[in-house]
């Protein structure tokens, strides 16, 4: 079991990258809460022994991103979470940042993680693969159809590569 | 304008609140005990919640079980009294359906008993025994969607009523009953109501209502002008307890009697 400090580290290292792939996930603030406690819970008991701090945050990605699913697919989830809430949110943005964060949170749930991941993490492909747990490939065809889907919503005034 | 910078201006404000991190830091260090133990108990509430559901369902289903009557018994003599039977034989519910009925019912300790007991208590509750001792006729109708559960409660029945004089049971299918309680009347009412009224088209439900079912008969009889035809439930009673038939050939004995009458 880690101890405090290494566990109080690790919430002030990581939990601005929980709280946005919260909400990516549409969370609501309890179930936001549910996923901090879950994920800091599972470093606090977990014995893997990261190689670096890139390890370190692929994990805390990886593990979060789980944690969301299965509080989504959860039957005892609050079901207060909604579009609005996030949409809402844009409101306070200039014009072409709110038409980029409201294409980005009408994407389906499966491009909305690869797409954080690659714009705001900087992730590659091969390294998304790693992360999620799926082929490369399969990430090459989302990244591809969901730069497809921003550009049909947004047209062809920015940069997708 | 480059999707990364933007991603970066749009995501970058978004932080978690000092608020969440200590609930945090104070959920981890409640759950490990200060950080001394690994066995961290799960979540208990989902079990919690799967067992309470589990107990509604019984209590729901249990309760639909049992409270859902499956069979109806009719008991016309003026009162005229109906008890719901569940699946289990026991009496769930008695209604009535005039004054006397009502006060026969309030007179009775029938629920939650099995049919036959229950009916034996009617027919030897005192207003019934004088009722029948003064040579009132009285009918019995057993009603169900269930056959074989009809059937045995009808045979039940039979036997309870088999030393009484001016008695008789029959069995009616739910439709016919349901057509009876439309008008307000219990079925051997009703019956007797559907006879008469061969003979009297001016007769009205209301009129039945109140008349005791001997003198329904005796209208009948009256009314008739040839009583050779007449195939009322009264004169039935000439041959014996039971005269399952009345006018209406509807009775579960009747068809059991065309069946055979077929056969041969």
């Amino acid at each position: 079991m880690r101890s405090e400090q290494e566990t109080i580290r690790a919430i002030e290292r990581y939990s601005d990258t929980v709280q946005r792939l919260c909400m990516v996930h549409l969370k609501n603030d309890a179930d936001t809460e549910d996923i901090f406690q879950t994920v800091f819970l599972k470093y606090v008991l977990s014995s893997v022994s990261f190689e670096n701090d890139e390890h370190e945050k692929a994990w805390f990605i990886r593990v979060t991103i789980n944690a969301c699913k299965d509080l989504l697919k959860s039957f005892f989830r609050s079901h207060t979470v909604s579009l609005d809430n996030v949409m809402e949110q844009s409101a306070e943005l200039p014009p072409d940042y709110r038409d980029v964060w409201e294409a980005v949170f009408s994407l389906p749930q499966k491009y909305r993680d690869v797409v954080y991941l690659h714009y705001f993490e900087d992730y590659t492909a091969p390294q998304i693969s790693r992360i999620l747990g799926k082929n490369v490939n399969t990430i090459y065809t989302l990244l591809t159809r969901s730069k497809q889907m921003l550009k049909e919503k947004l047209g062809g005034a920015y940069e997708y590569e | 304008m480059n999707m990364n910078d933007i991603f970066k201006k749009l995501f970058k404000p978004i932080r978690a609140k000092e608020e969440l991190k200590n609930q945090t830091i104070a959920f981890l260090a409640q759950r490990t005990q200060g950080y001394t133990t690994t066995t961290v108990k799960p979540h208990r509430y989902p079990l919690y919640a799967t067992v309470c559901i589990c107990f509604l369902f019984m209590l729901f289903g249990g309760h639909w079980l049992y409270f859902t009557p499956t069979a109806e018994i009719t008991i016309d003599i003026n009162p005229s009294i109906e008890m719901s039977i569940n699946r289990f034989d026991q009496v769930i519910d008695l209604n009535d359906f005039n004054v006397d009925g009502q006060k026969l019912a309030d007179s009775l300790n029938i629920k939650y008993m099995n049919y036959a007991d229950a009916v034996e208590q009617v027919l030897n509750n005192d207003t019934i025994t004088a009722l029948l001792s003064n040579n009132e006729v009285m009918t019995i109708t057993v009603t169900g969607a269930d056959g074989q559960q009809s059937a045995k409660i009808l045979s039940g029945v039979e036997a309870c009523a088999e030393e009484r004089r001016n008695t008789y049971c029959f069995y009616a299918s739910s439709e016919e009953v349901a057509d009876a309680h439309r008008i307000g009347l219990s079925y051997g009412k009703y019956r007797a109501f559907l006879e008469l009224q061969l003979l009297d088209p001016n007769i009205t439900p209301e009129a039945v209502q109140e008349m005791t079912m001997r003198e329904i008969r005796d209208l009948i009889g009256h009314l008739s002008t040839d009583s050779e035809n007449n195939s009322s439930l009264y004169d039935n009673r000439q041959n014996g307890h039971h005269g399952y038939g009345g006018g209406h050939g509807r009775g579960w004995r009747n068809r059991r009697t065309e069946q055979q009458n077929a056969g041969e």
